[in-house]
């Protein structure tokens, strides 16, 4: 856990192993996280697809330790490789000194909601500000300088007046750019984004997707990027982990993933979107049913009941198998989908 | 945000016309008229009966009721408020006497309990479940439900009577005139009058600070690395402060209620003692002033809350 030259990966910037969260609730164990593991790397974007519920932003939460109250890591390590060697997450405090130096400074994250995820009493300068006061030894002045640095360089006209104003004036498109200026005001090595866009508009979602491309590329900054459309991960994916019922069924380079999908829940989500340029016929096939209760969770493999290519083994859990150097899935008959690929 | 507050001011107008027009339609039903409200009741008795309604008649009694209320309330405006049925002073005369001290108690008991209520509001929130929290809640419970004058009684009964602490009530004694000889006077009746908004406070600032912490922003202000008591206080505290606020203002009404009878207990030579003596001795046009003044004061709280929000909440300062 020391070795600070890990052989085929010298820039992992974060890897969960085995990670299991659980949240308890009316004296009940949701199991949200059962057992996830998946590594991020420098300059490269993993997205993390899944349907609603299948937790893709306690994933997130459990990066950071910004779990809901009643929560818990029960099991598995998230190793942090910073700049000074490994550091085990799940292992220091909440709210602690370590952990709190972590957050914001090394790991940023962007939320869901705009709308919802900024204070509306304090002017947008001030929430950058304060971020700068706690991970920099900047002044006053040149905090509010880099303040507006940041807001322009995230292409707000007029940043030396719009640094004062309260996110109220701000508008959806422009309060996530403040956000993503808030988070990137660090420099830090890992960007976690939690559906940046789904409070946006297409053309808005695309010049933030740009903003985040530019980022890993020109920063090396390491982007965990959620969302449930396949289309974002195909554009902007290097990696995708593909999420159901609180496990990864499928991970691996997207090329491979998106091209070769070897788990019907990925067949599934892929076919229920449109894809540009297959024309006006091409299929789309919603899911069928429903995601199990998160309370009450089948024993066996969690996407049987929905499955087409069910079998009996289905009753019991697969376990996670490699079958390429970075491409893995968590189904008992991915070997028969990899031949019907093949042929 | 001059602008605003000249705004808020003009929207008043109508409010105080509507209700001093209400209280005068009140006093005009009362029995008695005018004559008798305004000319001292010892110099009446003596007076002819010819006199009086030539009297009446020059006062233009006479007139339609919409006519006299523009007399009546054109006085009030310049000072005028007309003399008090007992002893037949000038009104106005009361209120410079009785007013300080009212203002005092009053004041005191408001500084006290927006203080004290949005801190044990904030502790109990941030220690919500435990027993602090639990305690605190029981406590707020008994503070709003037991009357005021249970806890003066007890007060003076304990603290003065018992101990020797404080003295019984009153205000001052005579010959000691400045705040800090009065001050040990102050602290019960205070305290006292204070408990039941506090109270209130309280509870209002626990669920208020509850909400604000469950917000999204909370946990952007977490992310961000920050320590605990800033997420808590200037991120949480601070937006749970403005319905917290606007609260106090609702409550004004309850305080000067509970003046009324706390200076009683303590006998606190202020309005609300002398309101109280006016009732007992249908004392009408001094009962009158002193209602339409508690509205006026109601109504100029709650002007004083709409600039305090404002000031604090910049969706409100900048949304018009
Ligand atoms: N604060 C919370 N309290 C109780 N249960 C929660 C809480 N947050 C999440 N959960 C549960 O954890 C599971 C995973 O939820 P999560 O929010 O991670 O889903 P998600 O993949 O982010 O979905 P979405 O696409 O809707 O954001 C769900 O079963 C959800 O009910
Ligand atoms: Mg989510």
């Amino acid at each position: 856990m020391t070795d600070r030259t890990p052989g085929p990966d010298p820039e992992l910037a974060l890897s969960v192993r085995d990670l299991k969260t659980y949240i308890y609730a009316n004296n009940r164990c949701n199991r949200a996280l059962d057992g996830v593991s998946f590594d991020i790397h420098r300059g490269k974007t993993l997205c993390i697809v899944g349907e609603s519920g299948c937790g893709k932003s306690v994933t997130a939460a459990s990066i950071l330790q910004l779990l809901p109250e009643l929560s818990r890591i029960e099991e598995g390590e998230i190793v942090y490789h910073g700049a000074e060697g490994p550091v085990n997450i799940e292992r220091l405090k909440r709210n602690g000194r370590r952990m709190r130096a972590i957050r914001g400074k090394e790991i940023a994250m962007i939320f869901q909601d705009p709308m919802t995820a900024l204070n509306p009493v304090y002017s947008i300068g001030f929430q950058i500000k304060e971020m700068l006061l706690y991970h920099t030894r900047l002044g006053k002045r040149a905090r509010h300088a880099k303040a507006i640095d940041l807001l322009r360089s995230m292409g707000i006209p007029l940043p030396e007046k719009r640094v004062r104003e309260y996110p109220h004036l701000y508008s959806g498109g422009m309060r996530q750019r403040a956000m993503i200026a808030i988070a990137m005001s660090c420099d830090p090595r890992i960007l976690i984004a939690d559906e940046p866009t789904t409070a946006l508009d297409v053309t808005i979602q695309a010049q933030i997707f740009e903003l985040m491309d530019t980022l890993k590329r020109e920063q090396g900054t390491a982007i965990m990027l959620i969302t449930h459309d396949m289309g974002v991960v195909a554009e902007l994916a290097d990696d995708v982990a593909v999420m159901y019922m609180g496990q990864i069924v499928e991970a691996g380079p997207v090329g491979q993933v998106l091209r070769n999908p070897l788990h019907p829940y990925t067949r599934a989500l892929l076919e229920s979107i449109p894809v540009l340029g297959r024309g006006k016929n091409q299929q789309i096939r919603a899911i069928p049913g429903q995601t199990p209760d998160p309370y009450d969770r089948p024993t066996g493999c969690q996407f049987a009941e929905r499955c087409r290519y069910r079998v009996d083994a289905c009753a019991e859990m697969p376990p996670e198998t490699q079958v390429s150097s970075s491409h893995r899935v968590r189904c008992w008959r991915h070997r028969e989908f990899m031949a019907d690929a093949a042929e | 945000m001059l602008t605003y507050i000249a705004r808020r001011l003009l929207t008043l107008i109508p409010m105080a016309i509507a209700i001093s027009f209400l209280i005068y339609l009140g006093l005009d039903l009362t029995p008695g008229d005018a004559v008798s409200h305004m000319i001292p009741p010892d110099v009446i008795g003596t007076m002819d009966p010819e006199r009086l309604d030539e009297l009446r008649e020059s006062l233009g009694l006479g007139k339609p009721f919409l006519v006299r209320y523009w007399i009546w309330i054109t006085g009030v405006l310049q000072g005028d408020f007309g003399y008090s049925l007992a002893g037949g002073v000038q009104i106005s005369k009361i209120f410079l006497d009785r007013l300080p001290a009212t203002l005092e108690l009053s004041c005191a008991a408001l500084v006290i309990s927006t203080i004290l209520g949005s801190i044990l509001g904030t502790i109990s929130a941030l220690t919500r479940g435990t027993f602090a929290d639990q305690a605190l809640t029981v406590v707020g419970m008994l503070g709003v439900s037991i009357p005021e004058f249970f806890f003066g009684l007890v007060a003076i009964l304990v603290f003065a009577l018992n101990l020797g602490w404080l003295p019984v009530g009153g205000r001052t004694l005579p010959g000691y005139d400045s705040f800090w000889d009065r001050l040990p006077h102050l602290i019960m009746p205070a305290l006292v009058l204070s408990i039941m908004m506090t109270a209130g406070v309280m509870r209002y600032a626990r669920s208020s600070m509850l909400d604000a912490l469950s917000r999204d922003f909370i946990r952007t202000a977490r992310s961000k690395g920050m320590p605990e008591w800033r997420v808590n206080l200037l991120h949480g505290f601070r937006v749970a402060l403005t319905p917290v606020i606007v609260l106090i203002g609702f409550r004004l009404p309850v305080l000067i209620g509970g003046s009324v009878i706390i200076e009683q207990v303590f006998q606190w030579p202020g309005i609300g003692k002398e309101f109280l003596s006016a009732v007992r001795s249908q004392d009408y046009p001094l009962v009158m002033m002193v209602a339409l003044f508690s509205v006026m004061a109601v109504l100029l709280a709650s002007l004083i809350v709409d600039i305090l929000t404002a000031l604090i909440d910049p969706r409100v300062r900048l949304g018009d």
